[in-house]
């Protein structure tokens, strides 16, 4: 739980949290660090950003043990903490909830990787700072690193075959005594991605490849932001503009889960994108405010306001009584969020570290499109808290507990069909998809948890609730998934998920070997979950909103070794094991259950500051037999990855990083269970190279 | 000692995981032939005012659920069947009063295999050309099972 307090002190001071070497993914040799929160929490450097890329954040991200990035087509992936994915974990940046299309499984994060300085991800509850969907965990991006000299910048330029992509992205910044600016912009471009394979199966529909290539998975992003700000002794604030647009086609051959031809000629170039497609653009506006008074006590305020837009386009067909419809918008979403955050941090003598805080988020999503999926809703949701920290009396350590209130409010717009649908007594009508329905929801959560350092160990231990709003999806759907072909209805009479987590770290270091074990237990009262039946409704298997009881549990290791100044060893490894204890689907696993997996790697370093590095890793992946409908078993894999990196002093001021790095060296042509096109058997990339250059410019 | 019972612990935990002996049914429902009266079949003609003798046998290793029937035009060539027999297709066309069936069945319940025999009637006034028949049918767990064939529609006269 003091993870928040962290956090709260990470949004407060940018520049003050304790990056941790570049070789260290998690754990720390810094007690103090450690022992301020309770949950376990992983610190990832630009650096190690950098000499990990592969291709996307989250697939840089997901080496770290209890990560996961649930690849969704196209490049992109989505991320997922310990098996909670989408609406149930929050991706937040600079500590404000980022609010893109996170329900849906067919779309990326909308943030420009590139932007980011650093990373922290928690693994565990976060509701006490974060409020609803904060059940698996948080991936807090930091992209508002003050600059410390008058001008500093870095150009980077990467490139990726498996995909063809090119990408370029330019970063300035630079201090002039308390003011400072940032500014960045960003291009990138990639091709149809390829696969180890020349065609594709699907039931029996038989899929022929062009080039190895997934037809029509081109895209092309463009980014930039713009961040000025005043730090000064006792106050500091700053405003950040961002704009991420993404365009990127899907795969043709199945849009979603139907099986399609065209007499689209999607062959004659691996670059266009043709329809069908989606484009996104998320503006983002932020502004962080921190005022310390006597006492050491600080008022944190943050504001913003997100403007997320999404089409999808696709060729008009004609489904059931829908006839052909106008043009090719499927659908658009466009949702504006405010959010307002206000936090207080007091440290006393007698009570310990206070902190309390409240917050408030109002959403407005409209729709368009002949596709309907989720109707137009309004929501409003507010929280407040208040968590201490005490250090213990005899022992090196502390213990935190916090409780939280939140209410939200959602108001869900009625939806009829644009087209008419014969009705029993020989009439026809304009089918009710989404009746206009008001929902309010009480969510009270807490954490208590200790931290504790004897010797060479560090123990935490953390127990806590968490909860989630039923998004109107779930509350409000009710029509055809095109993608996914199949009825989706919604249950109005959803309650608020719930979700108990207890939790530990256990950690052993000393200056050579460093080694942690994370294990957690969680339980859901009442998860949702999107239940196929055995029914069908116009035409299409009925796929029912419905709550059941759910257990899940696991564990994270890392066992780190430092061999003399050069060598580094490293091995990972994570279990997750769900069942459903309730309910149709008792018995059953969630779906996208994250197999065991383990992984190594070896690091040598040499050259002036250790300048140069090689890292080889080898990704062993286990068989996951346990599944749900609609889902298939997926075998276990292993894939051998390398990558060396060398640093370039070009003068005083500049230097230059080159960094090669090599994805499935062995070309192995697997699946990937908790991929979106799992399901369509459309394998994972093969062997693959992504390299990058970012030249660097500090006064 | 300490590291010694630690990695006990790391042991325990990882052999604990692992065992998924699940008694949960994992296996999708089965559309097969029913002999010769096996009908529609892929590349079947049918013509219009008469009628479609549905007849399939369903098998499931636990308990069948339900099932449909969909039958919709292929005037845009847009999809190609489960099977890899290729039909000859008539050129495309726009669909003027295309035939749309869309009808969904109960399965009793308790029934590991299941032939219906269903009587499709063909309207006299739709379009004639190349169509779909598709057959979808679950298991009670939501396994689903897909059949999908190119039919032809041809008018009266023949």
């Amino acid at each position: 739980m003091l993870t928040y307090l962290m956090a709260a002190v990470a949004l407060a001071i940018p520049d003050t949290v304790i990056n941790l070497d570049a070789v260290t993914v998690s754990g720390t040799s810094q007690h103090s660090y450690m022992l301020k929160s309770s949950q376990s929490s992983v610190q990832v450097s630009n650096d190690y950003i950098n000499s990990h890329f592969s291709g996307s954040l989250m697939q840089t991200l997901e080496k770290i043990p209890g990560v996961k990035a649930m690849s969704i087509g196209s490049g992109q992936s989505k991320p997922a903490i310990r098996g909670l994915g989408f609406n149930r974990m929050v991706v937040a940046e600079d500590g404000i909830k980022h609010e893109g299309q996170q329900w849906g499984d067919d779309h990326g994060l909308e943030i420009d990787q590139f932007s980011v300085d650093r990373v922290e991800v928690l693994k565990g509850p976060g509701a006490l700072l974060y409020g609803s969907d904060a059940i698996g965990g948080v991936i807090n991006l930091y992209t508002n690193h003050i600059p410390t000299s008058i001008f500093g910048g870095t150009v980077q330029m990467v490139g990726r075959s498996l995909n063809d992509q090119l990408g370029v992205s330019t970063k300035i910044g630079g201090r002039h005594n308390a003011f400072f600016y940032r500014a960045h912009i960003t291009i990138n471009n990639y091709a149809d991605s390829r696969v180890p394979t020349d065609s594709i199966q699907y039931y029996s529909y038989y899929i022929k490849l062009h080039d190895g290539r997934l037809r029509n998975t081109a895209g092309h992003e463009r980014d930039g932001s713009l961040m000025l700000g005043y730090a000064g002794y006792n106050f500091h604030t700053d405003v950040r503009f961002s704009d991420t647009y993404v365009k990127s086609g899907f795969f043709a051959n199945a849009h979603g889960l139907e099986v399609r031809l065209s007499g689209i000629d999607y062959d004659h170039s691996a670059r266009d994108i043709d329809l069908p497609y989606q484009w996104v653009n998320h503006f983002k506006v932020q502004s962080h405010s921190m005022l310390t008074l006597a006492d050491d006590v600080s008022l944190n305020v943050n504001i913003a306001y997100q403007r997320n837009v999404r089409e999808e386009h696709s060729e008009p067909v004609s489904h059931g009584y829908m006839p052909t419809p106008q043009g090719s918008l499927e659908r658009r979403f466009d949702k504006d969020t405010y959010t307002a955050a206000l936090s207080l941090s007091i440290p006393t003598e007698r009570l310990g570290q206070i902190s309390m805080g409240a917050n408030a988020e109002h959403q407005h999503n409209k729709r368009d499109g002949w596709g309907f999926i989720i109707p137009e809703f309004r929501s409003t949701s507010a929280g407040v808290y208040l968590h201490g920290r005490w250090p213990l009396a005899w022992r090196e350590g502390n213990v935190n507990a916090g409780v939280r209130f939140d209410h939200s409010h959602t108001h869900i717009m009625s939806y009829n069909d644009w087209y008419r649908t014969p009705t029993a007594n020989g009439d026809s009508a304009y089918t009710q998809r989404s009746a206009d329905q008001t929902r309010r929801f009480n969510s009270l959560t807490w954490s208590v948890g200790v931290s504790r350092a004897a010797g060479h160990w560090v123990l935490k231990a953390n127990v806590g609730k968490s909860f989630r709003t039923p998004i109107p999806k779930e509350l409000g759907a009710d029509g055809i998934n095109y993608h996914i072909f199949r009825y989706e209805k919604g249950n109005s009479a959803l309650s608020a998920e719930r979700s108990y987590q207890i939790d530990a770290s256990i950690i052993w270091s000393n200056d050579i070997v460093s080694m942690q074990i994370d294990p957690f237990f969680n339980y859901f009262p009442n998860y949702i979950y999107l239940s196929p039946t055995a029914d069908y409704t116009e035409g299409l298997q009925l796929y029912r909103y419905m709550q059941s009881r759910v257990v899940r549990y696991g564990c994270e290791g890392q066992l780190t070794c430092q061999i003399g100044s050069h060598w580094e060893a490293e091995l990972m490894g994570e279990y997750l094991y769900a069942e459903q204890m309730s309910g149709d689907k008792k018995g059953y696993t969630l779906p996208f259950s994250t197999p065991w997996s383990a992984s190594g790697e070896v690091r040598r370093f040499w050259g002036a500051d250790n300048s140069a590095e090689i890292i080889l890793g080898a990704h062993l992946v286990g068989k996951q037999g346990r599944i749900v409908p609609p889902e298939k078993t997926t075998d276990g894999h292993m894939t051998l990855n390398a990558s060396v990196s060398k640093r370039f002093n070009l003068g005083k001021h500049i230097s230059l990083k080159a960094t090669l790095h090599a994805d499935n060296l062995l070309n192995e042509c697997y699946y990937d269970h908790t991929s979106y096109y799992r399901l369509i058997d459309v394998p994972e990339a093969g062997r693959n190279f992504s390299a990058s250059i970012k030249l660097t410019i500090d006064d | 000692m300490k590291r010694i019972l630690t990695l006990t612990i790391i042991a325990a935990i990882f052999s604990a995981c692992g065992n998924d002996a699940d008694d949960t049914d994992t296996t999708a429902p089965q559309i097969a032939d029913a002999g010769e009266q096996t009908c529609p079949t892929d590349c079947y003609e049918c013509f219009r005012g008469e009628t479609i003798e549905f007849c399939y046998t369903f098998t499931d290793d636990t308990e069948l659920g339900s099932f449909n029937i969909e039958i919709h035009n292929n005037f845009d060539h847009h999809t190609h069947s489960t099977s890899s027999v290729e039909c000859e297709m008539d050129g495309k066309k726009t669909a003027v009063n295309a035939w749309i069936y869309n009808q969904d069945f109960s399965i009793p319940s308790g029934q590991t295999t299941y032939t219906p025999h269903i009587t499709i009637d063909i309207p006299t006034d739709i379009d004639t050309g190349d169509y779909h028949f598709m057959i979808r049918l679950t298991d009670k767990a939501g396994w689903q099972q897909l059949k999908a064939m190119a039919i032809k529609v041809v008018s009266e006269e023949g």
